[in-house]
């Protein structure tokens, strides 16, 4: 196919990536802004929320509510249920680890907490892999057809409207909650100073509490929608990705957490659209010279530092 | 009797792969341990040892092979040359744009290096054969010890069996006695470096890099100095492994196992130390051989052995941070700092 | 009736101690300066008052209670206030969500009293719904101080409230500290601007070299020679 006319399709593929890896990207900034430290774990935290959505599933299916799809999705009730559930499950699993480790570590500084991250990274894949196996596991059933859209020439699946409209939906609530919740504005004082919070009286422990929960969440529908998007899941799902997302967290700006979904969606953009002039076994080395670059020229991102 | 012959040939392979291990942990010593720069992408470093070497003293492209290039069977040396010149330049280029950064962007930067190193030997064929990978590396005087030891057994078939089991493996013995003469030396010179006047330059930069760089001096030339020279020791440690493998691929340098591990052993033996970190290589490489033989008692399968190991090595990490950060022979305290 | 006792505190970074041995007192409704020249160890005491250092030796008793060692989330919650000296603004939150940070732990409707704040200072009454890190120094203090009413404390401490401003600034943020006095928060003030605080002080204190040098009310040590040729420029 002529190369230029494979592009408007590539965009397509870009816009429902970038849409995960934005999700992906806003728990590394929302975890980066508060707690001060950039978290190798959190795309295997992606893949533990897709794997406990898929087990929740797995468990409603022996129920029978998962009979039923929405129309020309691939899922139904089921797997919205399976995926609130699976983030409550996850967030409780990382606030978890952070009692246990992050919270002891917190006083050391930023690179012991980053190489526990990474420990907890491997961690959380080879537990995965313990329990489920490295084959691939299948999240839904069957092929979907395309919707054309001749006039713009792409082709469209249901699933992919659904991916984009949910990471859509998730950011609006996340902002709604920053801006207009007591506790979310308390994790927007917090990000700007900790130790002004402390004094102000800010309940910061709270505010820590709460931040590893959205973040977890947000990491649990990517991990999900992921597993939509690629029809299966591995346990190496998370740690695939992850460059990606750092890539689109540093190129937006670590700690903003707008950054994380415009460079969410330059890098997913970017990365599809190359496969036109390169091999796609390249994508993730796209995703790292842009990031490269971007720290040549400006290291604090296109956003900025920290909203 | 045949079973203390095998667990002395099993100790044998242990102390070759521990030995190459320490020597990565050197590199790594002197990357982070003296100089403070966190690098993630160990096994990129590894893996371009490994496959310089391979190319420069393995046998030329077969008929099956995608390659096209490499294969001038070069001996040993030149093969460890080529491991260190490769992995110096790409350390020097790589450094150039990634050394000014702070800490977590290097980590960032790092594992994408070595994701990119990775992918490159994986989808190039032309210079690397791509997945299928490359065979038949000559062993450092492989031939003539092999060949007289088996000449000799031939000779005396009246020696007892165990003898004969013994040295059989012989060219093990010589390749361990290979490694850690290169360990050895290694610590040596780095020994000698990091007491000189340019390693506390590198130790003063780990403390308080702004009062190095108001000092006058240029902290970004060290630190690219200390970049450089850890990854062709880490270059070393990839050829002596494919020197002894005799056949590598993309995936015999798994993302970031190699890396982790590597890691975990300074961490725990004392990062700042060398002694520590060859100490700290052969104790986790101890407990990881060592989780091989405890799985076995379990009804797990392959893979899930396989993941229980990491977990533990994962977990030992994190007891490690919370305990113990300084690792098991502490970091060497300038004389200032007891007064 | 004595407000804050402090007695004999001492308190450092560290090893290295910095106050050796303070002891000073603040009234109800007063306003205490506490002057001296740099590393007289000013900061040091208010920072120990509020709970961010903990004394090495002595009492601090607030209201009656003895607050040696507690915390500044406990301080805080027993009617005291503290601005610092820099950082003392939630840059990208606007006026209004400042204040309403300054009230996190009010379960009350504290609408009155954010109303009573912008009638303190006018200024920020217009600006609520600006981001504060936009706005200039003079405002960034008021919104800071405004930030620490919100409380209702009975002691507020202002950690040199005048140092980044321009000197026409300096004017209208003791006026305001006047303002707040007498709404009948006292007051303890660290300054550099040892003549204008002294002016408007009650009691004040001369500290140097971690140590108490002269007590007496603002106006005595305004008139002190002493005083004047050492720590006031002549």
């Amino acid at each position: 196919m002529d190369t230029l006319a494979r592009i408007p399709q590539l965009l397509v593929y870009g816009v429902i990536s970038g849409s995960i890896l934005s999700l992906g990207g806003i728990g590394i900034s929302l975890t980066y802004s508060i707690l001060g430290f950039a978290n190798f774990a959190h795309g295997d935290i992606m893949a533990l929320g897709a794997y406990i959505t898929l087990g929740v599933l797995t468990l409603l299916g022996g129920w029978g509510l998962t009979n039923t799809n929405f129309g020309p999705l691939s899922f139904g009730i089921g797997f919205i249920l399976a995926l609130v559930i699976s983030m409550g499950l996850t967030a409780a699993a990382v606030v978890l680890i952070d009692r246990v480790l992050f919270k002891r570590l917190r006083r050391t500084g930023s690179i012991i907490l980053m190489m526990s991250s990474i420990g907890v990274a491997l961690g959380l894949r080879n537990i995965l892999q313990f329990f489920w196996g490295p084959q691939p596991h299948y999240y839904v059933q069957g092929i979907q057809l395309a919707t054309q859209i001749p006039a713009l020439g792409i082709r469209v699946k249901p699933d992919q409207i659904f991916i984009v409209g949910t990471a859509v939906l998730l950011v609006i609530l996340l902002h709604g909650f920053l801006q207009y919740t007591k506790i979310g504005k308390a994790m927007r004082a917090t990000a700007d100073n900790m130790d002004l919070s402390r004094v102000t009286g800010i309940n910061t422990d709270r505010v820590i509490l709460w931040t590893w929960v959205i973040g977890a969440a947000l990491a649990t529908a990517a991990g999900a929608l992921a597993g939509v998007e690629n029809k299966f899941i591995t346990p190496e799902l998370g740690w695939q990705m992850l460059l990606s997302i750092f890539a689109s967290v540093v190129l937006g700006g670590l700690g903003n957490i707008y950054g994380a979904i415009l460079g969410g969606m330059v890098i997913g953009i970017s990365e599809e659209v190359s496969t036109a002039f390169v091999s796609t076994g390249y994508k993730p080395a796209i995703a790292f010279i842009i990031m490269i670059l971007m720290l040549l020229v400006k290291p604090t991102g296109l956003l900025g530092k920290r909203r | 009797m045949d079973t203390l012959i095998g667990i002395i040939n099993y100790v044998v392979f242990f102390a070759i792969t521990a030995g190459t291990y320490g020597i990565l942990a050197l590199g790594l010593n002197i990357q982070w341990g003296y100089t403070g720069l966190f690098n993630i992408g160990i096994a990129g470093f590894y893996a371009l040892g490994a496959y310089a070497t391979a190319l420069v003293s393995g046998p030329p492209p077969s008929a099956w092979d995608g390659r096209i290039f490499g294969g001038f069977e070069l001996p040993f040396l030149a093969g460890l040359l080529a491991a260190i010149v490769v992995c110096g330049i790409v350390a020097f280029l790589i450094g150039i744009p990634t050394l000014r950064l702070r800490s977590d962007y290097l980590a960032i930067a790092t594992i994408g290096i070595a994701e990119t190193i990775r992918l490159v030997l994986k989808n190039e064929s032309w210079l690397t054969n791509g997945v299928w990978g490359l065979q038949q590396i000559p062993s450092p005087f492989y031939d003539p010890i092999h060949g007289g030891v088996k000449a000799f057994l031939g000779n005396h078939p009246d020696l007892p069996g165990w003898i004969h089991s013994l040295f059989s493996k012989a060219y093990n013995w010589f390749y361990l006695f290979l490694v850690l003469a290169i360990l050895f030396v290694l610590y040596l010179i780095i020994e000698r470096l990091v007491h000189s006047p340019w390693g506390r330059v590198l130790k003063a930069i780990r403390e308080d890099e702004d009062a190095v760089a108001m000092s006058g001096k240029n902290t970004f030339s060290f630190k690219l100095q200390a970049f450089v020279l850890g990854a062709m020791i880490m270059g070393i440690g990839g050829g002596l492994y494919a020197y002894y493998a005799r056949f590598i691929s993309p995936s015999s340098f798994k993302p970031l196992y190699g890396t982790f591990l590597v890691w975990v052993m300074l961490i725990l033996g004392g990062s700042g130390n060398n002694k520590g970190a060859i100490l700290g290589s052969f104790v986790v490489w101890g407990i990881w051989a060592g989780t091989d033989f405890l799985t076995e008692y379990f009804p797990f399968s392959a893979t899930q052995a396989a993941s229980l190991r990491v977990i533990i090595i994962g977990v030992l990490l994190q007891v490690i941070l919370l305990w113990r950060p300084q690792g098991l022979l502490q970091r060497e305290r300038k004389p200032s700092k007891t007064l | 009736m004595s407000l804050l006792r402090v007695e004999e505190v001492t308190s450092g970074y560290g090893e290295m101690e910095v106050l050796h041995g303070v002891s000073i007192e603040a009234t109800s409704g007063e306003i205490v300066s506490i002057i001296g020249p740099n590393g007289a160890g000013k900061s040091t005491l208010m920072k120990t008052i509020f709970g961010l250092l903990h004394p090495t030796g002595g009492t601090i008793v607030f209201k009656g209670n003895d607050i040696t060692g507690f915390n500044p989330d406990r301080i805080v919650r027993q009617g005291m206030a503290y601005v610092p000296q820099v950082e003392n603004i939630f840059p990208s939150l606007t006026v209004h969500e400042n204040l309403e940070m300054g009230a996190f732990i009010r379960r009350d409707d504290f609408r009155g009293r954010t109303e009573e704040i912008y009638e303190l200072f006018p200024i920020l009454k217009d600006r609520r719904k600006q981001r504060v890190g936009k706005m200039s120094g003079g405002e960034q203090q008021m919104v800071a101080m405004g930030r620490a009413l919100m409380l209702d404390p009975q002691l507020l401490l202002l950690d040199e409230p005048s140092a980044a401003l321009a000197p026409n600034l300096v004017d209208m943020i003791f006026s305001r500290i006047i303002a707040i006095n007498r709404t009948g928060v006292a007051i303890l003030i660290v300054e550099q601007n040892a003549k204008q605080s002294l002016r408007l002080a009650d009691q004040g204190y001369v500290l140097a070299g971690g140590r108490k040098r002269f007590a007496d009310t603002g106006q005595n040590l305004l008139a002190n020679e002493e005083v004047g040729k050492l720590y006031l420029g002549g």
